[in-house]
């Protein structure tokens, strides 16, 4: 656990992408396009250090890898430091690796958008500080990143600020954001108060003093890390948080900051071994939401809102891992979520880019012709996110499910196994309704079944611009479809890279052989994905269903359950629970206490000045001689005062 | 009290001072025309200056000539700034009786 050794290029790695930030923020107008040329090569380089500390992690076997580098003290138990170990070294580099692709990929993206200084300003700063919470070696630090990375969310979000759903998603973000930010900081005073010390290393190393707050240190950090992970019940930001860019919602609403929670709960490992009250809260909270996330996936039809509820499915799956101690399969399905689903949030970007940002699958329909490239990389990426044999995502979710019968969470076994069917089924919905078929953009919408067309107004290109070059989203596109692949070829076999950066990390646990083998493990999730897959082809991709889609997609919109399109009532259960509570607070506040409690004391100060005003301002004449006179008959008091004095002695 | 140093008695001198005094108050509080009331000021600044120096005189006392002198100048500085507003109001409005100037009533 504890890392020494450093890693020179550990610095560069940290602070290069805030360097790129304010050069972007600073020369803006005069980079123009060129900004996302110093947005791109402000994360590159800081990935190919990363890559080089992941090829040298990764040869040594056994030995404690990484680098722990002392910033500055501050006070006692109070010192800062980056930390550069096998957990926040895969970390940093997804961030900066699928950052980079997706930086990439918004050069094409954003290149009709007159802000595109602004943009990577954002994003750089964005990765700046998800590298500030991965890299600090103290709580502190940590809690800083976290709280920077809600504000890089919060202005990304909020991007098309023109568009009030974006704000209001921004703002919705950001305030729940807030509240898992306030958690950690009250989690962080426990640690303090028993242990004296916010560095990981010595507060890990002194659990025991935590006592009987051991619970609620680890509840309070995961509430933290529910809100930034978009768990149940605090998921609700995170499928409006779309509002924003796609290759937002690529790089910080799915591959990178909404997993913060996961690697919250992997570094504080030693905490959730030590409690299990803590283990299985954290393991049902992510299952349910595992389970509630496909649920929801399968009732949505804008393209980018069906991968929010599936990310928040699959980042359920990562906090189960972890909330079970399966920690290396929790992070290891980090690692390949983070490719395949960045590959299909770049993928939908390019349709959704080519169909002038029409967002409804309903009005899709036979993309595969129009953006062959993104229909290659998406099957991919769906192959992987269903956990087909071979692809990124098995290796990863089998491990986690099956780490949950391992370490006795048997029903979160079941539930594990339940959400990968309709995982496979929901994004095989979305996979058959936008690629297979014909285009259904020219139908009228109501025939569809869509009720309210949205006009998509977010950035029309200027007239007379050129198109970005099809590389630029293409590209990496392409790449990331290639890793929806071949990303879990490091997790094969006990000597694998992964096996070997890991087994130093998170120590292996003696465990009771569970009576279903990970082999049948394997079996079982094939055969309940192999159902979706087929329930989605009948529903969906059988030539008879694609010759009836309108009106099969019409019939589906209408007889959807409301639970479902009212997303179970999370929306209105914190609606009647905060938000009215609050805005009738308001309203007491703004319309009696203000007005008359406040504003009346003012006023009462005034109404009493005015009238003492009224009673003396006749004294003031403005006649010079009638002052004249006052003064004389004041001393002529004086003249009388001492004669009198002069008598009495 | 060195009445010898005097050749008039002391309350002479205070009885003048006072005349002068009221001659200027009753010009200052009677009179309409800015010019006779710096005028009346005037005679009360000296007024006291005869005081200061009858009993800096009397009593052997240095610290009243020097006061005198201070009198003066605070009167000089006085009358400079009076006749200044004078003539700026004189230069706005054709008449220049305190009366009509009550700009400051509340």
């Amino acid at each position: 656990m504890g890392v020494a050794g450093s890693y020179p290029l550990l610095f560069a790695i940290w602070l290069v992408p805030l360097a790129g930030a304010i050069v972007n923020w600073a020369f803006g107008p005069q980079l123009k396009r060129a900004a996302g040329i110093v947005g791109c090569v402000a994360i590159g380089l800081p990935f190919v250090a990363t890559l080089a500390a992941w090829g040298i992690a990764t040869q040594s076997s056994g030995a404690a890898v990484g680098a722990n580098q002392h910033l500055l003290s501050w006070m006692p138990g109070f010192d800062f430091g980056l930390l550069l170990d096998p957990l926040s070294l895969i970390w940093a580099l997804i961030i900066t690796g699928v950052g980079f692709l997706i930086h990439v990929y918004s050069v094409g993206y954003m290149w009709p958008d007159t802000a595109i200084a602004r943009f990577f300003a954002y994003m750089n700063f964005f990765v700046f500080a998800m590298l500030t919470l991965v890299l600090s070696d103290n709580f502190v630090g940590l809690l800083v990143g976290w709280g920077l990375v809600g504000l890089a969310s919060y202005f990304l979000i909020g991007f098309w600020f023109f568009k009030p759903t974006a704000v209001a998603a921004a703002r919705k973000a950001f305030v729940i954001n807030v509240v898992g930010d306030v958690a950690i900081m009250f989690a962080i005073f426990m640690i303090f108060a028993k242990v004296g010390s916010t560095s990981f290393v010595t507060v890990f190393a002194h659990v025991p003093a935590l006592g009987n707050w051991l619970f609620l240190v680890c509840l309070f950090l995961f509430i933290g890390a529910a809100a930034k992970s978009a768990q149940i019940p605090l998921h609700t930001w995170l499928p409006d948080a779309m509002e924003g860019p796609t290759p937002v919602s690529a790089l910080i609403h799915a591959a990178t900051m909404v997993t913060a929670g996961v690697y919250l709960v992997a570094r504080c490992w030693p905490l959730w071994n030590a409690s299990h009250d803590a283990q299985v809260l954290v393991g049902t909270i992510g299952g349910l939401t595992a389970l509630g996330g496909a649920l929801l996936g399968v009732a949505q039809w804008d393209i980018k809102r069906i991968l929010a509820y599936s990310t928040m499915s699959q980042i359920g799956y990562m906090i189960m891992g972890v909330g079970v101690t399966a920690y290396q399969a929790g992070v290891a399905h980090f690692f390949t979520h983070a490719f395949f689903k960045a590959c299909l949030f770049l993928g939908a970007g390019i349709v959704i880019h080519e169909l002038a940002d029409e967002q409804d699958i309903r009005r899709m329909g036979g993309m595969r012709l129009r953006a062959p490239v993104a229909f290659f990389a998406m099957f991919a990426a769906v192959l992987a996110i269903s956990g087909f044999p071979g692809f990124a995502g098995f290796f990863s979710k089998d491990a986690v499910v099956f780490g949950a019968l391992e370490h006795g969470f048997p029903w979160l076994y079941v539930l594990g196994i339940v959400t990968a069917g309709i995982t496979a089924y929901y994004m095989f919905r979305l996979f058959f309704v936008t690629f297979f078929g014909t285009y259904r953009g020219d139908l009228d919408p109501a025939q569809v079944g869509v009720t309210n067309p949205v006009e998509p107004a977010a950035h029309e290109p200027a007239h007379g611009e050129a198109h970005a070059p099809a590389w630029l989203m293409a590209a990496p596109v392409a790449i990331l479809g290639v890793f929806s692949v071949i990303a879990g070829y490091v997790m094969i076999g006990s000597n694998s890279p992964w096996n070997r950066l890991f087994t130093q990390t998170f120590p292996s646990q003696n465990l009771a052989v569970p009576a279903l083998s990970e082999g049948w493990t394997t079996a079982i999730l094939f055969i309940v994905m192999a159902a979706g897959i087929a329930i989605a082809y009948v529903r969906y991709a059988t030539p008879a269903a694609l010759a009836d889609a309108p009106a099969r997609l019409r019939a589906e919109s209408q007889r959807m359950p409301a639970v479902l399109v009212r997303l179970f009532y999370f929306d209105d259960v914190i609606d009647w629970l905060f938000v009215r509570p609050s805005q009738a607070l308001g309203r007491f506040f703004g319309s009696i206490f203000d007005p008359d409690v406040i504003d009346g004391a003012v006023r009462g100060v005034v109404r009493v000045n005015t009238e003492l005003g009224e009673v003396v301002r006749g004294m003031q004449t403005g006649l010079l001689r009638s002052y004249a006179l006052v003064i004389v008959f004041g001393a002529a008091l004086f003249a009388v005062y001492y004669a009198l004095q002069g008598v009495a002695h | 009290m060195h009445a010898d140093l005097l050749p008039v008695a002391l309350a002479n001198y205070v009885a003048l001072s006072s005349v002068i005094f009221f001659i200027g108050v009753a010009g200052v509080v009677l009179r309409r025309n800015p010019l006779i009331m710096l005028m009346s000021i005037e005679l009360m600044w000296n007024a006291a200056n005869l005081l200061f120096l009858a009993f800096a005189r009397a009593w052997l006392n240095n610290a009243g000539h020097i006061f005198a002198f201070l009198v003066i100048t605070v009167a000089a500085a006085e009358a400079a700034i009076g006749l200044a507003i004078v003539v700026i109001v004189f230069r706005s409005r054709a008449n220049v009786d305190v009366d009509e100037i009550a700009l400051m009533k509340g």
